[in-house]
């Protein structure tokens, strides 16, 4: 008897990426609905001309808006390479709607619906389509979009008063006291953007992401404690030790960043000690733009210059063994403490003069 | 799931190969019309100046040559003896009570015993090069899920053990390591253990089979406490099977060539899963009749050997030899194909600490240097990196090429 010699019955485990990309939807379509309930019960402004349902609709209106030009542009994008066989199935459309769901939950609630429309379109078609779709873009899709909103359209999504800047400005001289730091764990705030606020949701499905291997723990947890060490060092240097901890962590993009956009498979490096220092570096860039930069938040711009040398950083390890993966992550370890000391001396503008005593010191 | 346990050593005539895919040379001692005894030499196959046996494994008498398809997928010549059902044996030496470093390798080489364990790390019985170290599995892999096939070490646990402690000697090593399953249940463990009191052999070592990690290379590596070639001879380390244990024992204490193996018939493309006591030569066309047919299906697939490395051929009409511990036949599943997420479970399953998705994107964009530079000669083929892969890509076959790329 005659036999197939297709492929081979290997066996093989019961993951499958296809899952994955249904994990991460629905994580993704849980902050969605999150963040409308959130901005109904956001207090308002008092001389304010719309209510809070009011931000709650608009909030839903980013989100399709967002989905909607996301699919439009994948399947004018698939009619014209001549293949539609992908949208038989709601398979096809997962990917599409989490890439419109990611750049709405990025942007603010004040964003011009046109400035959204630009950015899906820009992130969709130039991050994404332009490279051969999911699996092969070298930069993560939806910062790209957000980027081209961010820099184009920057006066029209400048939000006033999120922790980040208040803390900015507190380090030189201005004092603030936020009224309950409950509310930052919650999300009840106005914020950068509409998704990155209800810190405690974030942290489940983040976990969520990581326990159906979507994300992977190391890139998530070494990117979390580099923010975490530099701004306890950084803040401790300069005395505002919880507070700089506390509102570095769980405000602006930080854990938004972490469940979605850091350990984003496809951008990111493919073996281990590559992905301990891809997330440090974005760690320790993300910090120098929060205490140095002109921008209250730098995960865009990190997240986008990690994905930017990864290939390098793929390209410098040979093999991976356990000499190696301790070496790294030691050289990783004294680097962001050091980042933290040279970020908090850097902010009292006495850096040379602390290496100097240090150096006298020795 | 095996359900049954049967033999099948009668068949009318066997089919013996006389090359194999490293001895390519064969020079026929025998011709049409000759009658011959069971251990009776039929050719010698050389592989460069060294030359082995090869024998036949029933009495009879010798009707033609052919040639025919090995289990490697090749074209060879075979030997086809019909069985005269007499079983009378030529006389071959054998050997009580201690044996000597030369009487053991004589005994094994006059079997013609050295291809045995073809999957994964396992080695020939290859005496040539100095040997520190002999690592004896008693795991049975031999399904796309993991069983083990308890009776037969119940069955056989002194031959094995009596047959491990041979090959020691004839390794001229005593450093021994048993690697054993930690789910076995406890009879077979005291008989084991029994069998080991009596050689004065190291305790086994227990390793849990349940997770597909790549155990024997660790435990290997642990021994040698070096960087591990493909071939493991290379660091002095001799792995083999218990069956190939209970083989020398046989070939050494009773004057007995190997005439069957222990072959496990899985998968569901039969009508039932038997580990089966099989005539060596045996056509499996043969075999399958004796098991009731395949099941009424288009497409089926047949996959010999263990369930990560193993080979593929396209049609049963060939002989079973000692090398083939496993046959698996399948209804063929067209699994999809997803593009890689370079999620990098590959990279760290690897047992061998190379990058398998560096290297298969290195083979897509063609750079050899590239592939030179990521140890690709040191990948031991264990089919890992297939296993894990969550968008169900043949990740083994692109490190096979880019291997083929540089040579």
């Amino acid at each position: 008897m005659e036999f197939t010699m297709k492929k081979p019955p290997i066996v093989q485990n019961s993951q499958s990426s296809l899952k994955r990309s249904f994990n991460l939807h629905i994580a993704l379509i849980v902050v969605s609905i999150a963040a409308i309930i959130l901005k109904a019960f956001t207090a308002v402004p008092d001389d304010a001309t719309f209510t809070a349902l009011d931000q709650a609709f608009k909030v839903f209106l980013m989100l399709a808006v967002g989905v909607g030009v996301s699919v439009i542009i994948e399947l004018f994008y698939a009619l014209s390479e001549g293949s539609t066989k992908k949208f038989e199935s709601y398979e096809g459309f997962v990917d599409p709607i989490n890439s419109g769901l990611l750049i709405a939950l990025l942007l603010p609630t004040i964003t011009p619906i046109y400035v959204l429309i630009l950015a899906v379109g820009v992130g969709v078609y130039v991050g994404k389509l332009v490279f051969g779709g999911y699996g092969y873009y070298i930069f993560n899709p939806a910062l790209v979009g957000v980027l081209f909103a961010n820099v184009s359209f920057g006066s029209r999504l400048y939000v006033a008063g999120t922790p980040l800047e208040l803390l900015k400005k507190s380090m030189s001289g201005e004092t603030y006291q936020f009224e309950n730091v409950m509310e930052l764990f919650v999300g009840n705030y106005e914020a950068i953007a509409i998704g990155s606020t209800a810190a405690i949701l974030l942290v489940f499905v983040m976990i969520y992401l990581i326990v159906t291997r979507v994300i992977d723990y190391r890139t998530v947890v070494a990117y979390l404690l580099t923010v975490g060490v530099i701004s306890f060092i950084a803040g401790w240097v300069n005395g505002f030790l919880v507070d700089y901890v506390i509102v570095n962590m769980i405000s602006g993009f930080t854990l938004f960043g972490a469940a979605f956009l850091v350990a984003e498979s496809v951008s990111s490096p493919t073996s281990r000690e590559t992905k301990y220092i891809y997330a440090v570096v974005i760690g320790i860039m993300m910090m120098l733009v929060r205490v140095l930069g002109n921008e209250a938040e730098g995960l865009v711009f990190a997240v986008l210059f990690g994905n930017m040398i990864t290939p390098f950083i793929n390209r410098t390890v040979k093999r991976s063994n356990k000499q190696g993966l301790i070496k790294t992550v030691s050289i990783l370890a004294v680097s962001v403490i050091l980042m933290g000391f040279v970020l908090g001396f850097l902010l009292q503008n006495r850096l040379i003069e602390a290496f100097a005593s240090l150096g006298g010191m020795m | 799931m095996i359900t049954e346990y049967s033999h099948y050593l009668e068949p009318m005539k066997v089919y013996i190969p006389i090359t194999d895919d490293e001895y390519k040379i064969a020079n026929v001692v025998v011709a049409g019309g000759d009658a011959v005894k069971i251990g009776q030499i039929l050719a010698y196959k050389f592989k460069g100046k060294h030359k082995l046996p090869v024998v036949a494994t029933v009495s009879g008498k010798v009707i033609e040559i052919v040639d025919k398809m090995d289990r490697f997928g090749k074209i060879v010549n075979h030997v086809v003896i019909e069985n005269d059902e007499a079983y009378t044996l030529d006389d071959i030496p054998s050997y009580k009570d201690e044996v000597s470093t030369a009487e053991a390798r004589k005994a094994i080489e006059r079997a013609g015993l050295h291809k045995v364990d073809v999957d994964g790390l396992f080695t020939n019985l290859n005496f040539e090069e100095p040997i520190k170290h002999v690592v004896v599995s008693t795991v049975f892999v031999n399904e796309p899920f993991i069983s083990t096939n308890y009776e037969y070490l119940l069955d056989n646990a002194p031959e094995i053990i009596d047959g491990v402690a041979i090959l020691a000697s004839a390794a001229a090593t005593k450093d021994v390591t048993i690697v054993a399953d930690k789910f076995l249940p406890s009879e077979v463990v005291d008989e084991l253990g029994k069998a080991i009191v009596d050689h004065d052999l190291e305790e086994p070592i227990f390793v849990d089979t349940k997770k597909v990690k790549g155990w024997d290379y660790k435990v290997i590596q642990d021994i040698t406490k070096e960087q591990l070639s493909p071939n493991v001879l290379d660091n002095g380390v001799l792995y083999v099977h218990a069956n190939t244990c209970k083989m020398i024992s046989d070939v050494v204490r009773k004057g007995f060539p190997v005439v069957s193996r222990n072959v496990a018939f899985t998968g569901d493309g039969l009508h039932k899963n038997v580990v089966m006591d099989v005539r060596v030569g045996t056509l499996l066309s043969e075999v399958v009749e004796e098991l009731g047919g395949y099941i009424e299906q288009q497409e089926l697939n047949l996959h010999i050997g263990n369930y990560l490395t193993g080979v593929q051929v396209p049609t049963d009409d060939f002989a079973i030899t000692e090398s083939v511990d496993a046959v698996h036949i399948s209804i063929y599943d067209e699994v999809q194909e997803d593009v890689c997420i370079k999620c990098g479970e590959c990279n760290d399953v690897c047992p061998a600490g190379i990058l398998p998705q560096n290297i298969m994107d290195a083979e897509l964009r063609a750079v050899g240097e590239r592939i030179f530079d990521l140890h690709t000669d040191e990948c031991v083929e264990c089919g890992l990196c297939s296993y894990v892969c969550p968008s169900k890509i043949n990740v083994l076959e692109w490190v096979r090429r880019a291997k083929r790329r540089v040579g």
